[in-house]
């Protein structure tokens, strides 16, 4: 009976990236308005991946508030050389015995690895680009993502509301891969292979 | 006062008849060249090929991003080790994620297949992997018996093209290494090839594919250049250069190292500088967002093609 009336986890999963440091957007997740954000659409975890640089940023946040903010129960680690697909999953929901887990969210810097691992898992993306970088098509790819549909594309200092927004995804969430129209070749990579390769059809 | 002029006259007279003597066979050995670019390299493959016969793909791998978008529309295809029987990945120095992400990529691939195959003992086939038919896998077992051990594929290191923060000044030197080690591949004479089932593989890659990294634009331009002398070679009808030939007693391939660029899944509205470089020599170009179709190199060249999402 306890279980059922205790409130449901629901994991927030942030992604600065491994190769550029993003310092603005991690200071930006370590910042109260995000966080209170987040408790305020029922968040009880903050998974962050900080990466090399941001380790000194989230260091000196959880040396300031050791047991977080808002109710939230936050944590962090570098990076992970095998990938992040098991902290990605941590944000789905479900609906095992013990303590019950509602679908979080995930809230990633605009490189493609990230952004497409989050997709396949189909949960809300939160893409954020990181305006320091020259020659910025991440900007590009997150607003195409968005006008699509299948993500919310957010500025670094903008992330307290992007929270909502996330939220309003959840409902409309479109499935991924898109299936795919309006192509030049019929079928795709598979075809174009097939003809450079010569197959007897 | 005479003297000089008359020199002057002189002068001017040779120097224009030297230049007269040299354009004439610079400009017919730059039509020879023009010539043999395009004749070398044709637009449209003849259907010759029997499926499941031996064949070589080269797929090259970059950093993270890369990598991931690569084996994400190598997954989505699905990549079929039958079609595709041999399999050369190439990764750049320091990538042990690529290369792991290789691995574990064959791995699944190894599977699918043990179960398509009817490999495992409890025979069951799920629908969506319907066995193969008698007459492929007869086929499958008259041309390369070993399709599913470990060696149908390899994972080849080569140094990077430009390090990240890699001053310009040595960005040339090390770009050459790159491309030395690119042509190697090609020719099948790298270092970490030695252990290859040579009989087994056909002599060049018979396609590359690449999506974008530094060594993809080596390795699509080695390929042109192998491509061109290896046309220069034949129709000269002088010997193959020894070094362009390899495993003696093979049927080279008619279409050697066809190139398909696909350009990154995050360009939206421009090409990335891999894609520009590239453009006017690959054979296809790919592009997966609607705003970049029909880009071409200069008028009247080919242009690029837009097929819609291909990763997942």
């Amino acid at each position: 009976m306890a279980d059922e009336e205790q409130k449901p986890t629901k994991v927030c999963f942030v992604t600065i990236g491994a190769t550029a440091p993003f310092n603005l957007l991690l200071s930006n997740v370590l910042n109260t308005r995000f966080l209170d954000s987040l408790s305020l659409y029922g968040y009880t975890d903050l998974l962050i991946q900080f990466g090399n640089e941001g380790r000194v940023i989230f260091e000196e946040y959880m040396h300031k508030y050791p047991f977080g903010e808002c109710g939230l129960n936050i944590s962090g680690f570098d990076f992970n050389r095998t990938g992040l697909s098991q902290e990605m999953l941590s944000t789905k929901g479900n609906k095992d015995v013990g303590r019950r887990r509602a679908e979080g969210m995930i809230l990633s810097h605009a490189g493609s690895g990230s952004i497409l691992e989050a997709l396949r898992i189909g949960i809300p993306l939160v893409v954020v680009p990181n305006p320091a970088l020259q020659d910025n098509h991440q900007q590009e790819l997150a607003d195409e993502l968005s006008k699509q549909g299948y993500a919310v594309s957010s500025d670094p200092t903008d992330i307290a509301s992007a929270v909502r927004k996330a939220e309003s995804l959840r409902s409309r969430l479109q499935g991924w891969p898109p299936i795919n129209s309006g192509q030049d070749t019929s079928q795709g990579l598979g075809q174009v292979m097939a003809d450079e390769m010569g197959f007897i059809d | 006062m005479s003297l000089t002029k008359m020199w002057h006259w002189l002068s001017m007279n040779t120097l224009f008849a030297t230049l007269l003597i040299l354009a004439v066979p610079l400009a017919v050995s730059v039509l020879l060249f023009l010539h043999a670019l395009s004749t070398s390299h044709p637009t449209v493959v003849l259907k010759t090929r029997r499926r499941y016969s031996p064949t070589h793909l080269l797929i090259v791998l970059g950093s993270g991003g890369h990598t991931a978008e690569m084996l994400s529309m190598l997954r989505r295809l699905p990549l079929d080790p039958t079609l595709y029987t041999y399999r050369t990945y190439v990764v750049s120095s320091g990538d042990g994620f690529s290369a792991s992400k290789v691995v574990e990529f064959e791995k699944t691939l190894r599977q699918k297949r043990e179960r398509k195959g009817g490999l495992d003992e409890s025979g069951i086939c799920s629908e969506d992997t319907p066995r193969l038919e008698p007459e492929q896998l007869h086929r499958l077992n008259e041309n390369f018996t070993d399709v599913a051990i470990p060696g149908s594929y390899i994972v080849i290191t080569v140094p990077r093209a430009r390090r990240v923060h890699q001053s310009f000044w040595t960005a040339p030197f090390t770009t050459v290494k790159c491309f030395w080690a690119c042509l190697n591949i090609l020719r099948g004479v790298h270092v970490e090839q030695r252990s290859c089932p040579k009989t087994m593989i056909p002599r060049y890659p018979d396609l590359i594919l690449t999506n974008g990294p530094a060594t993809g634009v080596c390795i699509v331009l080695a390929a042109k250049l192998i491509r061109l002398l290896r046309y220069v070679s034949t129709s000269l009808n002088v010997w193959y250069p020894a070094v362009l030939s390899l495993y003696e007693g093979q049927a080279p391939t008619p279409y050697p190292l066809r190139t398909v660029f696909v350009e990154s899944w995050a360009r939206v509205t421009s090409l990335s500088l891999s894609g520009k470089i590239l453009l006017p020599f690959v054979d296809r170009f790919l592009v997966q967002w609607p705003s970049l179709r029909g880009k071409r190199a200069w008028r009247g060249m080919k242009e690029s093609e837009f097929v819609g999402t291909l990763v997942e």
